[in-house]
């Protein structure tokens, strides 16, 4: 018997017009902005009459007026204050530097390598000494010194900063609320911005190349800091509270003792963060390293790279000799008996008498302050040298990938971008980035965007600060084409995540401008260089912001998917992609900010744009356009953060 | 298996005041908390409250008397406001509103110093995550309470190598918290909190995080150390056997509310509404009823039987009852006040788990 089926209607929902979701809006928009500047190309460019063009001159006048008070026979108290100040911070380097020069090279490896002996064992130890034989072989051991004075400064009196506030933002909400939007701000500024303004204050010298590290390596110390207070269990804050014990005790006792791991770290990171501005730090009067691969840029790109490479091998030295102390000195790990602590008073002993001993030795032999014997120095140079002559060279191989990957980016990327941003009317894009920022953050962030496209307008950058938004689109771009895929591979394989995660190691702990010089050889064409360097740049933080994500995705979620059978490949794209959608919008927002602190930096190999003008400023003393510029910097800066930060905001700690 | 305390015979003083008062205690988080209070608002169901008002009332109005060499049990489930009426009592939580006295002192009226001082010397507390210093040796942790009071490093050493060996830890002096199991840490935690002699020891949950045996091991264990020091304690928990094992009085929390404070046989054998009634359904009702609770009065001829104690629970009756031919007599203070027969043995032990 047939049963006559009655078709059932169901009352679908009518799918969701494209205008009602928000990523046909963004396209609508930026097709919008694409007619505009189709139909009114180079007609509206931004009116001279929105422009504060006194200025510049103003900043100068400025500049001259401070250094004119400063520098009189008698000047104000404040003044004096100041000077004080700044008089400190140019001797505290270089009082470190004599220190180690007084050594002798003996005498500073001693210490070094004892040191790290006795608090972080024989594998940290044999780091270290690996690393001094490597600034002796190089012939950089000068250099490396004074490199590691500067470090060791600005690290110190970061710490002496920033421990405290963090220890205030661990304790109190209200100071953390307070601090946070200030760190995040100091975050998202291109160290190349605010390398002007201290200049304006503080001159050209070691004492500004220390306040530039230090205002780059403040915020991770704040932030892990207030980590390490916070994760301190609530319930042994209060069995401390319960036994009557104070706030200072608690804090003395319980807190820091607890946090100290986290402590550590935040030691630990500033370190590093301080490293990476070295170079940074040498085109302001920074000595050292920095300033060896600064001034090499142009005349001398080997020895640049060789100066890079010693800086590496001091960071990863670095790290891994801190990391290890911070491991073994871990009373809650260690369980020393009472034996065991005389034992150790002793290798303490013994270890300061072999450092004197050393130093004695040093000084009745007549050992020089520094390594300058026989070096490895020339045959590296030659080494580098004919690597670098070979990419360059147009009958290889090499030659006839890079040269067409830098045309193409150039033809098909960069030049259309940059007359879509130059050219367009400005009210159409302003309004069309606020528009963005709308849809894609809020309501708040899209004013933000509004106000700095205005500060850029006035500040006279327009043009230039446009371009550089080109630059870092393009680069922004290539990075998630590159991030994405490697960071779901790792995220799917754990062999992968193993051989990419040294590289990355490696690649974080390079300081930015060293990425550029390989890509002046390898891609010789004006903006490629500073572009593709921000790819290498940003790629290591959007992969492992990939990775994570991916990671992170719930393995029941997972485990469901595959029990009602679906693929890898399904699993990945309906289930693990979607749901890591946050994280990989961070990688965007974070990708996009780190890439633009390199493209800037581009500007001091033929970038042009914002980041020329900075260059400008710096090497040629046009103080009131460099101050401008990097105001720019800054303002570009916070509103690409703006429109790409996304509805739910997520900062990783420490990764960025 | 449940003992009721009462059968331990704590030596509970009610000859002269409480050590601890407590009376019309408020805890409400929230801005808007003062507004509240004292309103008819205050009554409303957790939901309205905080869509009403945007603040959560976790302890509501609750008032009790702790007398010296006391266990008083605050028993409830998780969100009952029962770790937070703990902690108020030596501030570690500000309370709202109401009044606590302990050992004569204003809790609300003391000065941070003051504070300080009843935290020291007075109260102290063992909690549920142990929360000791991972970074310290075991001895440490224990003199961590004298530390902070300043005491000299070789006395307080001596005292927290004393209260060790009296938790059983004298060989684990120099071991480190982490080296230790649950159970042990936990002791420890006992020790700390013992080290500083105090009147009154407040125990948040303590033995929530361990195994059933060990929780066991551990109840014994504070059994045992009441009854050896006779201090008086505030104990939280959410394990209703636990409660009536240690507890001299239990108050049972429901919402921030006491909604019953008696004696485990009243708990068990009068409930106060259904709620307390569902908790104990599952007790075994002749090992916390007292003959009190089942015997008649004396028929002529009856009352030369022989004799137990009107506060032995019928579990222990047993034997003598229903092994002998006579109905046995219950006594207080020497005097016969009833007997209970076989029948009504029975019938307790048959009316179990209705």
């Amino acid at each position: 018997m047939a049963v006559a089926r009655v078709p059932v209607q169901l009352a679908l929902p009518a799918p969701r017009p494209w205008w009602r979701g928000r990523a046909g809006l963004v396209v609508a928009v930026a097709l919008g902005m694409l007619i505009a500047f189709l139909g009114w190309r180079n007609q509206l460019l931004w009116p001279a009459t929105l422009t504060w063009n006194a200025l510049a001159h103003h900043l100068d006048d400025f500049q001259t007026w401070l250094s004119n008070n400063r520098n009189v026979p008698h000047p104000s108290v404040f003044f004096r204050a100041f000077n004080g100040f700044a008089d400190f911070l140019d001797h505290i380097v270089g009082w470190l530097t004599t220190f180690l020069f007084k050594l002798t090279w003996v005498g500073t490896t001693a210490l070094g390598v004892l040191l790290v002996l006795r608090f972080g064992g024989r594998r940290a130890a044999f780091g270290v000494l690996a690393a001094f034989v490597s600034f002796a072989a190089m012939g950089l051991w000068e250099p490396s010194m004074r490199t590691f004075a500067l470090t060791f400064a600005s690290v110190s009196l970061s710490l002496a900063v920033g421990l405290p506030l963090g220890v205030l933002a661990g304790r109190s909400n209200r100071f953390r609320r307070a601090i946070t939007p200030v760190l995040d701000a100091m975050q998202i500024i291109p160290a190349f911005a605010y390398l002007m303004p201290i200049v304006l204050l503080f001159s050209v010298g070691p004492g500004a190349a220390v306040v530039t590290t230090m205002i780059y390596s403040i915020p991770p110390a704040i932030r892990i800091t207030a980590l390490g207070i916070r994760s301190v269990p609530t319930n042994t804050v209060e069995a401390a509270a319960a036994l009557g014990a104070t706030r200072l005790q608690t804090l003395l006792k319980v807190q820091l003792p607890l946090a100290r791991r986290l402590l550590l770290l935040a030691v630990n990171q500033t370190i590093l963060f301080a490293l990476s501005m070295v170079v940074i730090a040498g085109l302001i009067g920074g000595q050292g390293l920095g300033d060896v691969v600064t001034s090499g840029l142009y005349s001398n790109p080997a020895l640049a790279l060789l100066a890079g490479a010693a800086i590496v091998i001091m960071a990863i030295a670095l790290d891994r000799a801190t990391e290890a102390m911070a491991i073994r000195t871990d009373p809650a790990h260690r369980h020393l008996t009472e034996g065991r602590r005389r034992m150790l008073r002793l290798y303490t002993l013994a270890c300061a008498a072999g450092v004197g001993l050393a130093v004695g030795l040093a000084h009745a032999l007549g050992a020089s302050s520094v390594w300058t014997r026989s070096t490895a120095q020339e045959w590296l140079l030659r080494q580098v040298q004919s690597a670098l002559d070979y990419v360059q060279n147009p009958s290889t191989f090499v030659f006839h990938i890079t040269n067409p990957v830098g045309n193409f980016i150039v033809e098909y990327g960069l030049t259309p971008l940059r007359s879509f941003f130059v050219e367009t009317p400005w009210p159409a894009m302003t309004f069309g980035l606020a528009l963005i920022a709308f849809l894609v953050s809020g309501l708040r962030p899209a004013l933000v965007t509004l106000a700095m496209l205005a500060l850029i307008g006035v500040t006279g950058e327009w043009t230039n600060a446009m371009d550089t938004a080109s630059q870092v689109l393009v680069a922004t771009v290539l990075t998630m084409i590159v991030g994405v895929p490697l960071g779901v591979w790792a995220a799917e394989s754990a062999r992968t995540r193993r051989v990419m995660r040294p590289v990355l190691d490696v690649l974080q702990t390079l300081p930015q401008l060293v990425y550029i010089i390989p890509f002046i050889y390898l891609m010789p064409v004006s903006i490629v260089p500073g572009v593709m360097a921000s790819v290498l740049y940003a790629s290591p933080v959007v992969i492992r912001l990939v990775e994570a994500g991916i990671r992170e995705v719930s393995p029941h979620t997972v485990e469901a998917a595959g029990a009602f059978g679906a693929t890898r490949l399904q699993t990945l794209l309906k289930v693990k992609i979607p749901l890591a959608r946050d994280a990989i919008m961070l990688g965007v927002n974070q990708g996009m900010i780190m890439v633009l602190a390199v493209v800037v930096i581009g500007g001091l190999v033929g970038s042009g744009a914002l980041g020329y003008d900075v260059a400008q400023g710096l090497q040629q003393s046009l103080f009131g356009q460099g101050v401008l510029a990097s105001l720019a910097i800054l303002a570009l800066g916070t509103a690409l953060d703006r429109v790409t930060q996304g509805r739910t905001r997520k900062r990783i700690e420490g990764l960025s | 298996m449940v003992d009721t305390a009462g059968s331990l015979g704590h030596d509970i003083d009610r000859s002269g005041v409480p050590l601890i008062r407590a009376s019309g205690v408020w805890k409400i988080f929230g801005r808007h908390a003062a507004r509240v209070i004292g309103t008819p608002d205050a009554d409303l169901p957790r939901a309205e409250l905080r869509m009403k008002h945007d603040c959560v009332a976790a302890v509501r109005d609750v008032s009790f008397e702790v007398w010296p060499g006391e266990v008083f049990v605050v028993m409830g489930l998780s969100g009952s406001g029962k770790s937070t009426l703990v902690r108020t009592l030596i501030r570690l939580i500000e309370p709202s509103a109401g009044d606590i006295q302990i050992d004569g002192k204003d809790v609300n009226a003391l000065s941070r110093a003051g504070l300080l001082q009843l935290r020291r010397h007075t109260s102290s507390m063992v909690f549920q995550h142990f929360g000791l210093l991972a970074h310290r040796r075991v001895i440490d942790n224990v003199a961590f309470g004298l530390e902070v009071q300043g005491v000299a490093k070789a006395k307080r050493l001596a005292r927290a190598a004393e209260v060790l060996e009296l938790v059983g830890l004298e060989d684990c002096a120099n071991q480190f918290p982490d080296q230790l199991s649950g159970g042990m840490q936990q002791r420890v935690g006992l020790a700390r909190a013992f080290a500083v002699d105090p009147k009154v020891m407040l125990y948040d949950e303590p033995f929530s995080a361990l195994d059933p045996l060990i929780r066991r091991d551990m109840q014994d264990e504070v059994c045992r150390l009441q009854l050896e020091t006779g201090k008086t304690m505030v104990f939280i928990t959410h394990d209703l056997p636990e409660a009536l094992r240690l507890g001299d009085r239990i108050a049972i929390m429901r919402d921030g509310k006491i909604v019953q404070l008696g004696t485990p046989e009243e708990l068990v054998g009068s409930p106060a509404d259904d709620y307390v009634q569902n908790f104990t359904r599952d007790i075994p009702r002749s090992h916390v009823l007292t003959l009190r609770w089942i015997m008649r009065e004396p028929q002529p001829g009856e009352e030369d039987g022989p004799q137990l104690d009107v506060r032995t629970t019928v579990r222990h009756a047993v034997p003598l009852i229903v092994g002998g031919e006579r109905p046995v007599c219950a006594v207080e203070d020497g005097r016969v006040v009833g007997v209970v027969d076989r029948e009504a043995v029975l019938t307790a032990i048959a009316g179990e788990n209705d």
